[in-house]
């Protein structure tokens, strides 16, 4: 039974070819009439034997196993066959691995699984999504060649932000200053990596690199468009996957660095806030961004935007649709447009490994820092400082004070760290949009 | 040009944290004279005093219409 059917559906399709190859050479044959020039429309008629082999020619799998040796990559460039084969299995399972992060891990699922997507859908042969006329490309062209997609999610973050914190103990705003040392630490070590002929970073893919340590997804996409595009799968890739794992690279540096007792040192309860205050808080912070360093207003002024129209209080729909609708669209197309960037000939290269390394020792440095300098200011009289939340001066928010407030608790359960750390947490917002102002303004 | 670049990125790394730390300092000090001043001349209405008597006025207002409808109630049964 199950032979005279399978005989039958062979019959049937070879019928149903041949009607259509038919069709298609009659076609044909009045195509010349109408003397196109063309020469894709001459259609010449074909034995099914070979129609059968040039379809098969175009499947994926004959693309992977036997690539096409003019195919070019998204950029235009000629592409090893290894990037065009193997690599692109590699790539694909490698998004596999990032989905099952997303997905059983939690690690921020929001950005990774369409950045993941994105990446598998950038290493499929043939179709050349990522490509100037994919739709990845021309999402890539759309908003992030342009670095305008991070830009508005600054303004969502600014629409999320509370400077309550800050504004009620002002001087944390310096443990969000040195925790940026992970940004300029790590731009030495890049430099001093391809001084070494370990691999061969320019000053501004060094600088694209180190601003990892910044610990703010946007403001990493931002500057590594800006500076070293070439690099911006796996600048993204590493930035968003270290800011997931936060609470699993800072507590152990933060316990390394201080004692139990400075641990257990209870801050004194943050004052009230007035309104007007968190209102004139975000022109201050812009005023003060345009006449110290303007490069780096483009980050800060959409982010204070976005504070400003929250804290103004009578545009509540603009608020709600920042923090809401704007920010997940714009978070979708980020994804998919930095996706777009992990195509195997982009990011298997060796590079991506050095990028992973210091994308890490930025993120530690960071860490180091903010808890040495919460340290330091312990040394002066005033109200002392619990050294756990100058982790948080890297920015990660609220990740980061997060942390600051569970490893707080291990030691003493009553002590809630969580409000003082949020102060440094978007101190370190502030600070790392300004030293990305200070590297956009050297290459400038 | 070899050893320029480590140098080149301390440099940076001098320019860089000399601006975020100026530009965190000026910060924290434009926002303690802020606070100063807003405290001083645009103190917020006390809060304190008007909420609680507010709450009370709806308090009564719903202890009110509580009895009004127990009352109703028990004049039916």
């Amino acid at each position: 039974m199950k032979k005279i059917i399978m005989k039958f559906l062979a019959l049937f399709m070879l019928v149903a070819f041949s009607s259509v190859a038919a069709n298609a050479s009659e076609h044909a044959t009045e195509a010349p009439d109408k003397a196109s020039t063309h020469k894709e429309e001459t259609y010449v008629s074909q034995s099914m034997g070979h129609m059968i082999m040039g379809f098969l020619e175009s499947t994926g799998i004959v693309a992977l196993v036997n690539p096409n040796p003019n195919e070019l990559s998204a950029t235009g460039e000629k592409m090893s066959d290894f990037h065009k084969g193997a690599g692109r299995v590699i790539m694909i399972l490698l998004t596999f691995f990032l989905f099952w992060l997303a997905i059983a891990k939690g690690f921020e699922p929001l950005l990774l699984l369409p950045i993941a997507f994105g990446g598998l859908l950038a290493n499929i042969p043939v179709a050349n999504i990522a490509g100037p006329h994919g739709f990845l490309g021309v999402i890539y062209n759309m908003g992030l060649s342009n670095e305008m997609f991070p830009i508005i999610i600054f303004m969502g973050v600014g629409a999320m932000t509370d400077f309550g914190p800050l504004l009620s103990n002002p001087k944390t705003a310096l443990l969000g200053g040195a925790a940026q040392f992970g940004i300029f630490g790590t731009l030495v070590g890049a430099v001093a990596l391809s001084q070494m002929g370990l691999v061969d970073f320019t000053l501004q893919q060094a600088s694209a690199i180190s601003i990892i340590g910044g610990a703010d997804g946007p403001t990493s996409i931002f500057i590594a468009t800006k500076l070293a595009p070439e690099l911006l799968g796996a600048i993204a890739v590493a930035s968003y996957s270290y800011m997931a794992m936060v609470p699993i690279i800072q507590p152990p540096i933060m316990k390394a660095l201080t004692t139990e007792a400075e641990r257990k040192i209870k801050m004194t309860t943050l004052r009230h806030v007035s309104r007007l205050e968190k209102l004139v808080f975000p022109v201050m912070v812009l005023t003060l961004a345009i006449l110290v360093l303007p490069e780096s207003t483009p980050l800060i002024g959409a982010f204070m935007f976005g504070n400003f129209l929250k804290e103004s209080g009578v545009v509540e729909r603009l608020n709600d649709t920042l923090q809401n609708a704007l920010i997940n669209i714009t978070t979708i197309f980020l994804g998919l447009g930095v996706g777009s960037k992990l195509a195997a000939d982009q990011f298997l290269v060796p590079e991506t490994l050095f990028i992973m390394m210091l994308g890490i020792i930025a993120f530690s440095v960071g860490t180091a820092t903010g808890v040495i300098m919460a340290k330091i200011m312990n040394m002066f009289p005033g109200n002392k400082v619990n050294p756990l939340i100058g982790s948080a001066g890297v920015s990660a928010v609220p990740m980061a004070a997060r942390v600051s407030n569970k490893v707080g608790m291990e030691y003493d359960r009553t002590n809630m760290l969580l409000m003082h750390a949020m102060g440094p947490n978007v101190a370190g917002v502030i600070g790392s949009a300004v030293a990305a102002g200070v590297l956009i303004s050297i290459f400038a | 040009m070899e050893t320029n670049l480590v140098i080149e990125g301390f440099k940076f790394m001098v320019l860089g944290m000399g601006t975020v730390f100026t530009f965190l300092i000026i910060m924290i000090v434009c926002m303690n004279f802020m606070s100063n001043i807003i405290h001083k001349y645009f103190p917020e209405p006390q809060a304190n005093a008007d909420v609680p008597s507010s709450t009370q006025k709806d308090n009564k207002k719903i202890v009110a219409a509580i009895t009004a409808a127990i009352a109703h109630h028990r004049r039916q049964g």
